[in-house]
């Protein structure tokens, strides 16, 4: 049961993400139609013209095995064998510096708006 | 009929490193790195051409699709949440991924990769379906793209509790906003690790980075190179 209900949500999903897909075939968008199926799909829920319950479970689902459905692209990189065996340690080094410059600098920022925001308040 | 043997391949030997990670977290058995590790290996080993094993597994890699469709439930389950802390919030994401595409484009140029990986490089701390996008739209590639973007995340994954303690972080918001601009889904697994407000954080920042990077890294990408080019 809890299986069918799924399989039905995710359905629901994949629906509006084909939607999405139209809606930017038709109007020669340059936007994903999956980004246009999130939109929707959000729209809708506020308006309460989908209930959360008919696709919370599927949602979830969706979500919670997403590193399931990245395995097939990663495993192409296998295509590129040249690249990575010449520069695959500057490749591995820019991402690892990289990664953290961006992740300090991004904390370092928000904590600072967030306490300039409630010394504002508190004064 | 081998077509079916490589998506099957794929579910099971996901499930079997997930349930082995879930019981002793040691980090290169994480399945996001050892599964793809694993096929790689295989393909070699068998001589099986990576065309086939695409053609078996493409609607697994579809279900990225209506997964950023799913992103709008945890939206506006918790969009209480963003609009309390809207400011904050979009400072860091907007700054983030603006940041992310000078920092990419400056390490590229440094060690003088192609503009082809440069290009597969830029968007790899947004969300995996956003990423591919992004990378088509700009000239690089996705399968180099999705290796990028999953190693990002290992990274941010590894030394996000470090940097906490390192930048000695107090608020849930910006632990939160580190893990989701920085490192994505992978990331935000991490963040629900250490609270459920700072994985909730992790996931909308996660999710407005992809929205705003799908609109606008395009446009910023071949700003920043001409930027570098007229220093470099």
């Amino acid at each position: 049961m809890k299986w069918i209900r799924i399989g039905v949500q995710v359905g629901i999903l994949i629906l509006l993400n084909e939607l999405g897909k139209m809606i930017s075939h038709w109007l020669h968008l340059p936007i994903p139609g999956s980004i246009i199926g999130f939109f929707l799909l959000f729209f809708c829920l506020k308006r309460k013209w989908i209930s959360i319950s008919w696709v919370e479970a599927g949602a979830s689902f969706l979500l919670g095995e997403m590193l399931l459905f990245f395995i097939p692209p990663v495993v192409g990189i296998i295509q590129f064998k040249e690249v990575i065996l010449s520069s695959g340690i500057h490749l591995l080094l820019v991402i690892v510096i990289g990664t953290v410059v961006i992740m300090v600098a991004t904390a370092w920022l928000v904590e600072k708006v967030y306490r300039l925001r409630r010394e504002e308040t508190t004064e | 009929m081998k077509v079916w043997i490589s998506l099957i391949m794929t579910i099971m030997i996901y499930l079997l490193f997930k349930n082995i990670y879930r019981k002793w977290k040691v980090i290169v058995l994480i399945p996001v790195f050892i599964c793809p590790l694993f096929f790689i290996f295989l393909l070699i080993i068998m001589d099986f051409p990576y065309e086939q094993y695409h053609q078996g597994t493409k609607w697994l890699t579809y279900l990225l699709q209506p997964a950023t469709v799913a992103f709008a439930v945890p939206m506006y389950k918790h969009w209480h949440l963003l609009k309390k802390n809207m400011v904050e919030i979009l400072s860091g994401v907007l700054f983030g991924v603006t940041f992310s595409v000078f920092v990419t484009m400056f390490f590229s140029l440094l060690f003088g990769f192609s503009s082809f990986i440069t290009h597969s490089l830029v968007p790899r701390s947004i969300t995996t379906p956003i990423a591919v996008t992004i990378t088509e739209k700009i000239g690089g590639n996705a399968s180099l793209t999705a290796a990028f973007v999953i190693l990002t995340g290992i990274t941010g994954l590894m030394l996000g509790q470090f940097l906490i303690r390192l930048l000695r972080l107090k608020t849930p918001l910006a632990k939160g906003m580190m893990f989701g601009v920085g490192a994505h889904g992978i990331g935000t697994s991490k963040a629900f690790e250490i609270g459920e407000i700072e994985g909730t954080f992790s996931s909308l920042a996660m999710i407005l980075a992809a929205i705003f990077g799908v609109f606008f890294i395009p446009l910023l990408a071949p700003l920043v190179e001409k930027f570098f080019a007229l220093w470099i």
